[in-house]
């Protein structure tokens, strides 16, 4: 061996060395989950959205959640709960919860997170909290929400949406807090976020049951990965090994790799088209022929490729307050829409100007290009607009746009989304307005009586498809891809839970 | 220098005055599907957009004197804060593709300018309208494909991987990890960087190929160069030192308008591929209405474009002696 190989020997081991040394030691498991939001701020209230809810609910905490399997509300940080009068909700906290920091969690944080989320200058969960008037700490683990007015739907509100923050760290560190010294005290444990790119939580195995758990990952990492081809080559490659939201075109390409699965979950989202009720769309039957005019199931299996579930009202299988007696209303038809158009005064057909947004929703363009087509057939003369989406969503919100196609996500129970976007002054969304369908929800709101409050419901329900303000269309089914050695069935609240988890060997 | 700030003055109204005429605001894009008209009234009221635009400008501007461009609606952080994490990844790729484009574009350039209508040029022109006709979106994803999908080359995205590199000092990942001495962790931010760079360097490369050809070629006719041959100097020389240094000032014009393309540029491809640079965050806050991002990131990059045509400028008097200010 000559001086040169020698020296190139000894650099090679050296920088060998160096990179053994530098490597951390490993978990034992870590998944990695290619998500489509974003993640960009450390404050827990600082954003409103569906993934998000779910990594602070599991690092910070909340006070419960929805299961679907079961089809009912379960405590997390919160043992159970009563309604002491239709104004008062007590909520028992469990004893053996602990901070991450070790100190003991009670019933003074949760009410420090109520105000947090109520008054920190950038918090993005107000409507979380909107029918409460008052948190209290009634003792050292049971707390008090009183409500503005009977809410019999205040769980959909509070459960896994109003997080958990500590109120030790946040009087001593203030705003910084939530940067320098995030504790939680959730089956999860804050382990780094990197704005834009990643969100890193290990698994604390203080939380009460999580020990058990031997097969939940150790380790997760969300992965910001907005692009579809990137979400599903990062799978393939195995640097991810779950994949969010794969289009169905991209589908037979996780299917066919060995190491790779895809599974489909009913979300939670309902599609709709809404009609406010300005001409031509006051008159009740040229609604009616709206619904009559789409094709519904020929879409589904079509453009669709069978990955949505028709929707007969305005929710489906799994919601709370579902109906499955509900007959299906209206039948594909286009004599009949031009009949109920005739019936309306317009034998002669009428222009129509339907708006969507693009890339939002699972094909939404296409989807609309077909619905507008289905129109015409029907005796509208339908014309298809595609505003970006910020102007659309600001219009619809300020009740400037007259029809439609849209997506209500989170509906667990419908309650709230019904009042905000079909009750009298619920939101100029779409500005309908019916004193029976008010009074209707008005009850339900006040009916605690689960078996009780699900019939006020599938009536007001009723009423609504019906009268139909909107035309219910489907619900999308979401495709998630995952490694063969990863065992998840996702949530259709899009909520992505550790504990859910399992890693095969 | 200060023939700037009306620039900035200029830049920044037009800026404001266009996000406040879009339709939307950061209300409705950020507090959810769930809100009342009640909640956008208040987070109205919070983050002072009850107030008339003309008066949120002027605050904007005053504060924006004492180096201080506001919140952000969207990161609940400072705009100055939220913007400097953000700008290495930027400065990094930026810096990486524009390497990408002068080793490949130059020498290409320089050899078909030499021999026009040879071979060389021939290939060297195509491969030019290739790069310059190529929308970097579509490159990126079939770079994805290709390098990440098929011949498991690179990861697919994104600017680290969790758990290699140490925290980031600098917030430069090259420079972090030869100060900490971590190897493994350099490796990992070269194979991050490298397609997101390629996606948006194969574009200048085209560009300035193109320029370096056209500018060999002008100076090869020049007296001076005829003269340089009659000395009988090699071919050589004659073309590295007597025609290329002459022909430097056209190209780097050239990539110094790239370089402030590139920061621009940058948007989609940061996008495609994860990248957590400026870029991308223009897209959040362009998308959230958030007014305070916006503004502060758009006079971020008049900036940059008007220090880099500073520092261009400064630097043909460096190449041509007889540039002088």
């Amino acid at each position: 061996m000559n001086r040169r190989q020698k020296l190139l020997l000894t650099g090679l081991t050296a920088l060998l060395l160096i990179t053994a040394q530098a490597r951390p030691a490993e978990a034992q498991t870590r998944v990695s989950i290619g998500v489509t939001e974003t993640m960009e701020t450390y404050n827990p209230y600082g954003d409103s959205v569906s993934l998000l809810y779910g990594i602070w609910c599991q690092v910070m905490g909340c006070l419960g959640t929805y299961d679907f399997d079961k089809g009912d509300y379960v405590g997390m940080l919160a043992e159970r709960w009563e309604v002491k009068d239709p104004n008062t909700w007590i909520f028992y906290l469990r004893k053996d919860i602990r901070w991450h920091d070790g100190s003991p969690f009670t019933a003074d944080d949760v009410v420090h997170s109520f105000n947090r989320a109520r008054n920190d200058p950038q918090s993005k969960q107000t409507q979380n909290i909107a029918p409460i008037a008052s948190a209290a700490a009634v003792d050292k683990y049971t707390v008090r929400f009183t409500t503005k007015q009977p809410t019999a739907p205040l769980l959909e509100y509070l459960f896994d949406r109003l997080i958990i923050t500590n109120k030790a760290v946040y009087e001593k560190y203030g705003a910084e807090a939530d940067r320098k010294y995030p504790t939680g005290a959730g089956p999860y444990k804050f382990k780094e976020l990197v704005p834009g790119q990643r969100f890193v939580i290990a698994k604390n195995p203080d939380y009460p049951g999580m020990k058990q758990l031997t097969q939940a990952p150790d380790e997760i990492i969300y992965r910001v990965m907005r692009e579809d081809e990137q979400r599903v080559t990062a799978l393939l490659n195995g640097e991810i090994q779950i994949a969010q939201f794969i289009p169905p075109h991209l589908r037979k390409r996780v299917e066919s790799d060995p190491n790779t699965k895809a599974t489909t979950v009913d979300s939670v989202e309902i599609m709709f088209l809404a009609m406010q009720p300005k001409p031509p769309f006051d008159k009740k039957e040229v609604r009616q022929a709206v619904c009559h005019a789409i094709d519904r199931d020929r879409i589904i299996a079509t453009l669709l490729q069978g990955l949505a579930a028709r929707l007969d009202g305005p929710i489906g299988p799994g919601q709370y307050g579902y109906d499955p007696n509900l007959k299906p209303k209206y039948d594909y038809s286009p004599d009949k829409a031009r009949k109920l158009l005739a019936q309306a005064g317009y034998p002669n057909g009428v222009d129509v100007e339907i708006q969507t947004p693009v890339g939002r929703y699972t094909l939404d363009k296409q989807l609309n290009e077909a619905i507008a087509q289905m129109l015409n057939g029907a005796g509208f003369r339908a014309k298809l607009l595609t505003p970006e989406w910020a102007t659309l969503w600001s219009n619809v919100q300020a009740g400037k746009t007259p029809f439609y196609y849209m997506g209500r996500g989170s509906i667990v129970d419908p309650s709230v989304a019904l009042s905000q976007y079909f009750e009298t002054g619920g939101s100029p969304r779409i500005g309908y307005s019916n004193p029976k369908f008010d009074k209707l929800l008005a009850t339900e709101r006040q009916t605690f009586e689960p078996a009780k409050r699900r019939k006020v419901l599938a009536e007001a329900m009723s009423l609504l498809t019906d009268d139909a303000p909107a035309c219910f269309l489907w619900r999308h089914k979401m495709i998630y891809g995952m490694a063969k050695n990863i065992d998840y069935k996702p949530t259709p609240s899009g909520r992505i839970f550790g504990e859910d988890i399992r890693v095969l060997k | 220098m200060f023939g700037t700030l009306p620039v900035l003055l200029l830049i920044t109204l037009l800026v404001f005055v266009l996000l406040h005429a879009a339709p939307g605001d950061p209300a409705t894009m950020l507090l959810g599907q769930e809100n009342t008209a009640a909640d956008l009234a208040e987070a109205k009221r919070r983050w002072g957009l009850d107030q008339p635009v003309h008066v949120q400008y002027v605050k904007f501007v005053l504060s924006a004197a004492t180096a201080d461009l506001g919140r952000s609606f969207r990161f609940a952080a400072p705009v100055k804060e939220v913007i400097a994490e953000r700008l290495p990844a930027t400065i990094e790729l930026a810096a990486f593709s524009i390497l990408i484009a002068v080793v490949f574009a130059i020498p290409l350039g320089v050899a078909a300018g030499a021999r026009p209508n040879s071979w060389v040029d021939n290939i060297g022109t195509s491969f030019g309208l290739f790069g310059i006709s190529m929308p970097n979106f579509w490159l990126g994803i079939m770079l994805i494909l290709l390098l990440a999908g098929n011949f498991h080359l690179v990861p697919s995205g994104g600017r680290s991987t969790y758990g290699i590199a140490g925290p980031s000092q600098t917030g430069f990942y090259f420079l972090d990890s030869v100060m900490q001495r971590n190897w493994a962790a350099l490796k990992d931010a070269f194979l991050h960087v490298l397609m997101p760079a390629l996606a948006l360097g194969v574009n200048m490369i085209g560009i300035l190929m193109r320029v370096t050809r056209s500018s060999v070629l002008e100076t090869a006719t020049e007296e001076y160069v005829v003269t340089a041959r009659a000395k009988g100097l090699t071919e050589r020389i004659v073309l590295w030192r007597h025609i290329l240094s002459n022909a430097l000032i056209p190209i780097i014009t050239v990539v110094g308008l790239e370089l402030g393309t590139l920061l621009s540029g940058s948007i989609i491809v940061e996008t495609v591929f994860a990248w957590p640079g400026v870029g991308s965050l223009l897209i959040t806050g362009v998308t959230s209405r958030d007014y305070p991002l916006v503004t502060g990131l758009v006079l971020m990059y008049t900036v940059a474009f008007v220090t880099i045509n500073l520092i261009i400028d400064a630097l043909y008097a460096f190449i041509d002696p007889r540039i002088r200010y």
